[in-house]
């Protein structure tokens, strides 16, 4: 397979990047690893004129900020983050998450910036148009979706493995403008429809993110449900922070991230209200997955059916909630 | 705009004019006529384009080429000693690890990177280092065992 014509820029900084991607407009595309880019290229799903590589740019390893927040420079590639030191101290979550995504010579190209940027994905827009599905669906314009017949609108889901991971963390990302850079937290970079998936204007480019310390007894788990266990999209990952208060029985908060089932990873607010002030027990757990496999109403996507999410994610969200508890004690 | 690079392949230096669009598989296979990089799928998802930048294992129907200016590249070619096989490529073919053979330059290379960062890989190590090589006809036993052996092989050739 071959790639469409493009014309290929290094600029040789951050703050050039973003220049020139406002300069360019829509015209224009940022690429780093390129692993979710090039093949929707091959496919001819999308056709820059330009892009904007950022991949001669050197990449600052993790570091510890005064105040104990560790900042994540978005170009790391993946293998590098799961098999960093200070991650893996800090924020076991992470590596675990990194490690958890496609392949290894995927997770040496992509970078963390690349996963949390990436596409909205889905069975039949992912592949080329050329004899089968020809017809445009939402997401190339059109007025259909082939995923659900009668659906009037598109159904392609967020896939990232880090996002839900990061949000979880509490993790907020710093955007570089043209102008001014700008910090936000992560769950508020997406915006939940799948034809824009990311809330950043033309010329902005994600450079970091700064993961707060924690401050109390903190146990973490993260599962990505597969069928195959490699390779692979998740049919939905978890990821769950339980905090505790100093006694180490009752729960201060827990922040509870469901990925690959929406148009965005979705927050378990009411689970993670009914964790809040309560000792933690198996019945709790129980109820809280019950929770957050309602609250998080997944879509069908990749050929799994709503209703064997719905009841997988009940299952894991208990066990990924006991793996969590079971850190602490 | 065509644009000139330098690459370093197998060791040995040299200037290619490139379109922004071609890959480092395509200068590999068309421009350097190393076939040993093989192209499945084009799009990421099979590794028998895994070629070596810098030690890192990449899929060089995914990079292009331009991207890879003044890098030191090894391919399948630049594995073994003319005729002599390195030690994963002879436990590949002692196990029978191969049939086809279309997948097992991508094979070895990751093979390559996942020994020399680990030498005694347990199972799960090499399940996640060799995931993103797909092989459609052996199935994946004979090329864990293959790792293995290898493994064991470079192991007690250091001892």
């Amino acid at each position: 397979m071959r790639l469409p014509k493009f014309e290929h820029v290094q600029p040789s900084s951050r703050e050039e990047a973003s220049r020139l991607l406002a300069e360019y407009g829509s015209r224009a595309q940022l690429v780093a690893g390129g692993t979710d880019l090039y093949p929707r290229m091959k496919y001819g799903l999308t056709r820059p004129d330009v892009l904007i590589s950022l991949k001669g740019l050197s990449t600052t390893p993790p570091t510890v900020d005064p105040n104990g927040d560790l900042r994540i420079d978005a170009l790391m590639p993946l293998a590098d983050l799961a098999r960093s030191q200070m991650v893996l101290e800090k924020a076991p979550l992470l590596s675990e998450a990194a490690l958890s995504v496609a392949s290894n010579q995927i997770r040496h190209m992509g970078t963390l910036g690349g996963n949390l940027c990436q596409e909205n994905r889905c069975f039949y827009y992912n592949q080329t148009h050329t004899f089968q599905f020809i017809e445009p669906c939402f997401k190339r314009n059109g007025d259909q979706c082939y995923l659900i017949p009668k659906g009037k609108k598109c159904w392609a889901v967020f896939p990232s493995d880090t996002a839900p991971a990061l949000i979880s963390l509490g993790v907020s990302a710093t955007i570089l403008g043209p102008k001014e850079s700008r910090q936000l937290p992560l769950e508020n970079l997406y915006t939940g429809d799948p034809l824009k998936p990311l809330a950043i204007s033309d010329g902005e480019v994600l450079t970091d993110v700064l993961l707060p310390s924690a401050d109390s007894l903190r146990g973490t788990a993260f599962v990505k449900f597969t069928l195959r266990g490699g390779m692979e999209y998740a049919a939905f990952s978890i990821a769950v922070v339980l905090d505790m208060e100093n006694d180490g029985i009752l729960c201060r908060a827990a922040r509870i991230t469901v990925g690959s089932v929406g148009a965005r990873p979705i927050r378990a607010g009411k689970g993670e209200n009914a964790m809040a002030g309560q000792r933690l027990s198996k019945t709790l757990f129980q109820e809280v997955a019950k929770r957050v496999a309602t609250e998080a109403n997944p879509f069908p996507h990749h050929g799994y059916s709503a209703a064997y999410l719905r009841a997988c994610l009940e299952v894991e969200a208990r066990r990924s909630l006991t793996q969590a508890a079971e850190q602490i004690t | 705009m065509k644009k000139i690079i330098e690459l370093s392949v197998n060791g040995e230096s040299a200037e290619f004019l490139v379109e922004p669009q071609e890959t480092l598989l395509e200068v590999l296979r068309d421009h350097m006529g190393l076939t040993g990089t093989k192209e499945g799928c084009g799009t990421g998802e099979c590794g028998s384009c895994t070629v070596l930048v810098g030690d890192r294992p990449i899929l060089s129907c995914l990079t292009p080429a331009v991207e890879c200016h003044k890098q030191d590249i090894i391919t399948i070619e630049g594995i073994g000693e003319g005729n002599d096989l390195s030690p994963v490529q002879q436990a590949f073919v002692d196990c029978g690890a191969i049939q086809c053979g279309f997948c097992t330059p991508g094979m070895v290379l990751s093979t390559e990177v996942l020994l020399k960062e680990n030498p005694n890989p347990q199972e799960k190590d090499i399940y996640k280092a060799l995931e993103g090589n797909l092989c459609r006809c052996t199935g994946y036993n004979k090329i864990i065992e293959a790792v293995h052996k290898a493994s064991k092989q470079m192991v007690a050739e250091q001892e």
